[in-house]
């Protein structure tokens, strides 16, 4: 009897990375489902922002008063009447979390890297910023405003496609230029 | 027919893929480069491309998480 670690239906669906094929007809059917659900396509970034602004309401700031939270808008509702559990966004980046490490450990591939050097922290703390900064800017990240705005036959994904594009070039560039010495 | 060692763990995409392409240029036909990874998405391009080269590819997982890709330069 062959061990289930060593079936080849285990290696193919737990193990083994799926086609990009399979990965984008589950990405469509899902974000399809979640529209119905919930009533909006998926998004990430929009509750990163939520988390930072509870955090400077809890600390006595008032983010209330700023031009992303006009009030009546549904940005506004989402900081003032939501939590970090009843906010659809969050709890769906929190299942992002926890379905990676799922599937990671049940491939048992599970590890935890260590930092190459000092270049790796400064790229992805200001990485991290100018992406978290522009995706606010552009209503979305690439799942908010580019996935979920080209499949709602919206005109600002492409635009964002199009930009996109044009600034993972340059980031190549930068890439190579500081990495690969 | 030497046996050279790139260290790509920590790296993420698409370093490993590129560093790969570098080194590999420098090698002679018959030679084997082992491209230690531990970035399941460079266990991706790392492979595809070489194959698609038409270099051989193995692939051994060394450990939980860790990848030696084994590519022989063919051509």
């Amino acid at each position: 009897m062959t061990k289930l670690t060593e079936h080849p239906f285990f290696k193919k669906v737990i193990k083994d990375a799926w086609s990009y094929w399979t990965g984008a007809m589950l990405l469509a059917v899902l974000n399809v489902s979640l529209l119905v659900v919930s009533g909006k396509p998926w998004g990430i970034t929009g509750a990163f922002a939520n988390w930072g602004s509870w955090i400077y309401r809890l600390l006595g700031g008032h983010p209330e008063n700023w031009t992303y939270y006009a009030p009546g808008s549904s940005n506004a509702k989402d900081l003032l009447e939501q939590s970090f559990l009843t906010n659809n966004l969050s709890v769906q980046d929190i299942g992002i979390i926890f379905g990676a490490l799922l599937a990671v450990l049940l491939a048992s591939q599970f590890k935890i890297k260590k930092i190459k050097s000092w270049k790796q922290v400064v790229a992805a703390i200001l990485g991290g910023l100018l992406m978290g900064y522009g995706a606010r800017l552009a209503f979305g990240c690439n799942i908010g405003a580019l996935f979920s705005g080209i499949a709602s036959m919206s005109l600002h994904g492409w635009v964002f496609a199009v930009f996109i594009f044009l600034g993972a070039i340059a980031g190549s560039k930068l890439l190579v230029k500081y990495f690969m010495t | 027919m030497a046996e050279y060692r790139l260290d790509c763990l920590g790296e993420a995409c698409p370093v490993p893929l590129l560093k790969t392409q570098k080194k590999i240029e420098g090698l002679k036909v018959g030679d084997v480069l082992i491209v230690e990874i531990d970035h399941s998405c460079a266990m991706k391009n790392v492979p595809e491309w070489a194959r698609k080269v038409g270099y051989n590819v193995d692939i051994e997982e060394v450990e939980e998480g860790q990848w030696d890709v084994y590519i022989e330069k063919t051509k």
